[in-house]
């Protein structure tokens, strides 16, 4: 064929053609349905693809546009449709992290519907909401402001979780050589005995050559550290949104923390959320103990088959004798949009999604996700041996847990918080390798403050702060 | 009858005032709405403080005073200037040898070369971010494995754990994808090249060195510019390769750069304001290195 201006913008051109027409011939399937959801969660998505339909068919007329977005543009779009009063979803997921992003500025323009006084009306199956569901777990999701002098309380989301972190360990490896684990119930304990099976089992290596850690811990992230603060009670803010990343409970964790990731005395290994790697990890006895939240044990047994009966769960060894055995790691919150005029079949919605007990545990069995509802952990399905994590009682092990989990508060700076947080690990992981323990806690104590001045200083460009 | 020429008369002048407005409007109106309509709103909100979804409080200068004393704009001006540097001093050099390369007569199989070198352009920033943070996977990670085979680094190499390797990480990221591009535009500079210049050349007893500095250097000067301009615009400009590969700035932001500090301030923080002003400062710099440039290229011009 000969087309004068050449091959290549011939090929461009049948390119366009043919894909123009497939377009036409196959136009996107177009969205039906009166009551939008949004979710970011795969596993969310899926398990409520089985709800819906239920759902509609008790609700005639009512047809549920449920759309899996991903996280960030949950985020970005949420934020620029708040912004420029663009169409919304009537109900929608948001992360942990990204939630205490939207209550900046005065309390009338939040996108978000206030749930406080519906979360605390009596109703007829029961004690209020707030009541039924764990109490910390509406701290990420709860504005406070001060009215008429006293602070109160705005809740704008409802918690779709949990999330206590258990310690999950090669029980295979522990048992072959005499170790129980759940025998060590504090941090000094565990730590010292792992210190031992390390160097155990790496004793026939070269002296620069380890190939087996205690724990997966980051050196640079600060996901771990945040689990471990959170299990002292520590935190980035109070519950009035005050910055307290540079507190003595944040030093004194910080302090703790880096000689476990670097130096003599290091046992953690930096695995991060790569499943690939990780399934190596666990092929190789490359790491032996992970913090493992209830929704991170589920991707385990679907992403990292390996470790089927080789791991078991334990409550987190303790700062101190009797102390918490446990922390908090992600989370879920739906939210309600002003701009929606659909509450009431949202909110029904929104029950069934996240309070109905057998909704609820049709999700445990696929996620391993604890519902936040007391009620359900009493579920037989809690107590069912689980043969990927040894045949223990998942459910239950988690349940046993989540009363103590601690809240995480929040503040529209979070992000810029954890980021800080983030950076003052790298540069303490950096001193404790240049130079050791020798004045550590002095170090950490101004570069935790400097953290959190930086935090001060954006949060005073705020005029409303 | 009679009325109806000088009717059609009028219309026919009057629409041919109108039809060059009526062709450029659809152009005007998309950008104006897309184009003058953000940069005007952006101005007005780089001396306001936005605050939530709807409030935006006037500011004056704080914003731009706050970015003089902000660690994180320096961090992020400081980890873009490196990556440009990388750009047109690493890149650069490398693209135009694998040109001479793919310029050389006795090469066989020239496009399949060319195609091979280009084709990481093709996919795009996200699909090479996604595949090079698992090819630097610590210990099982194809490059960690290979330097240590290769130059017995540890096998726990964290390229994108580590803040001191991170920068080279990415450098190294963009050379994969980049070098082949530019390697382009070079090839066919250098294929215009007029090849009598290099027969007189060899009469006058130019070896090959003096031949590529007498003879390719100034043929290809203007590409060549051209090259180091877009370079170092598309470097100020760099975003999705690190935020793909780190999810973020990375280990002690060594990762952060301009445009990821903006997105951050924007959409992490919600304040459209900060953001503005980033954004326009970030638009000053480029300007000025785009100015700079543009300079060296006229006193280029009238050297040559």
């Amino acid at each position: 064929m000969d087309y004068p201006p050449g091959k290549a913008p011939l090929a461009i051109l049948i390119m366009a053609v043919v894909s123009g027409v497939l377009l036409l011939v196959f136009p996107a399937p177009k969205r039906e349905g009166n009551l939008q959801v949004w979710t970011f969660a795969d596993s969310h998505f899926r398990a409520y693809q089985k709800v819906v339909p239920q759902f509609e068919e008790r609700h005639p007329g009512v047809k549920v546009d449920l759309q899996y977005v991903h996280g960030r543009a949950v985020t970005s779009r949420l934020r620029s449709a708040f912004a420029s009063d663009l169409p919304v979803p009537d109900l929608l997921e948001t992360e942990i992290s990204s939630a205490g992003t939207f209550f900046l500025g005065p309390l009338e323009d939040i996108g978000f519907v206030d749930l406080t006084e519906e979360l605390h009306k009596q109703r007829p199956d029961g004690p209020p909401w707030i009541d039924r569901v764990v109490r910390s777990r509406f701290a990420p999701y709860t504005s406070r402001r001060i009215e008429n002098g006293a602070p109160k309380d705005h809740i704008f989301g409802l918690p779709h979780d949990v999330h206590p972190v258990l310690l999950a360990y090669r029980r295979d490896v522990f048992q072959a050589h005499g170790i129980d684990p759940e025998t060590l119930t504090t941090w000094d304990k565990f730590l010292s005995e792992g210190r031992t099976l390390m160097q155990t089992m790496n004793a026939d290596l070269p002296p620069d050559q380890v190939d087996h850690y205690l724990i997966g811990l980051s050196d640079t992230d600060c996901g771990d550290l945040e689990v471990l603060l959170f299990q002292r009670d520590g935190g980035y803010f109070d519950a009035d949104g005050t910055i307290r990343m540079d507190d003595d409970i944040s030093v004194q964790t910080m302090c703790w923390y880096v000689p476990l990731v670097v130096g003599p005395e290091r046992v953690g290994y930096p695995v991060g959320w790569n499943w690939e790697l990780t399934a190596k990890a666990v092929e190789k006895d490359f790491l032996l103990c992970y913090l493992m939240p209830d929704w991170l044990s589920g991707f385990f047994q679907k992403s990292v088959r390996s470790g089927t009966g080789k791991l078991a769960l334990m409550p987190l060894p303790a700062f101190t004798p009797g102390g918490r055995r446990t922390s908090t790691r992600g989370g879920t919150m739906m939210g309600f949009t002003k701009k929606s005029t659909q509450f009431d079949i949202s909110w029904e919605l929104a029950l069934e999604l996240y309070f109905s007990i057998d909704s609820r545990i049709e999700q445990f069995r696929e996620t391993n996700i604890l519902p936040p509802l007391r009620e359900a952990w009493k579920h037989p399905a809690l107590a069912e041996p689980n043969p990927y994590w040894s045949n223990q009682p998942l459910g239950q092990l988690y349940a046993a847990q989540a009363d103590n989990t601690p809240p995480q508060y929040t503040s529209p700076y979070i992000q810029l918080a954890k980021g800080k947080l983030g950076e003052a690990l790298c540069d303490c992981v950096d001193r404790y390798k240049k130079k050791g323990a020798d004045g550590f806690e002095a170090y950490v104590r101004e570069r935790l403050r400097q953290s959190a001045d930086e935090i001060r200083g954006q949060m005073k460009l705020n005029p409303y702060q | 009858m009679s009325d109806a020429r000088p009717n059609s008369y009028s219309l026919w002048r009057h629409q041919q005032r109108l039809a060059p407005y009526l062709f450029v409007s659809p152009f005007l109106i998309l950008f104006c709405v897309f184009g003058i309509y953000p940069i005007v709103k952006s101005l007005y909100l780089a001396f306001h403080t936005t605050n939530g979804p709807r409030s935006v409080v006037f500011t004056g200068l704080d914003n731009f005073r706050f970015l003089l004393q902000d660690p994180d704009f320096y961090a992020a001006v400081y980890n873009t200037g490196v990556f440009a540097l990388f750009s047109v001093f690493l890149q650069l050099p490398l693209s135009l040898g694998l040109a001479l390369l793919l310029n050389a007569r006795w090469l066989k199989g020239r496009d399949t070369f060319r195609f091979v070198f280009f084709s990481p352009n093709l996919v795009g920033q996200v699909f090479v971010g996604v595949l090079a943070s698992v090819i630097f996977v610590p210990r099982f990670g194809l490059v960690p494995r290979f330097l240590h085979w290769a130059m017995r680094t540890s096998i726990d190499m964290n390229l994108l754990g580590n803040p001191d390797l991170v920068m080279p990480a990415l450098v190294g990221t963009a050379l994969w994808m980049y070098v082949g591009y530019n390697c382009i535009y070079f090839l066919a500079a250098l294929q215009s090249v007029d090849r009598e210049l290099y027969e007189a050349a060899a009469v006058d007893g130019a070896n090959a060195w003096h031949q590529f500095w007498h003879v390719t250097v100034p043929a290809i000067k203007p590409v060549a510019l051209i090259v180091v301009i877009m370079s170092t615009l598309g470097s100020f400009q760099l975003f999705e390769l690190p935020f793909v590969m780190m999810g973020g700035p990375g280990p002690n932001k060594a990762g952060l750069t301009i445009v990821m500090y903006l997105y951050q301030r924007g959409f992490d923080i919600g304040n459209l304001g900060y953001a503005s002003t980033i954004g326009w400062t970030l638009a000053l710099i480029v300007l000025v290195i785009s100015m700079v440039q543009v300079r060296l290229s006229g006193a280029v011009r009238g050297h040559a």
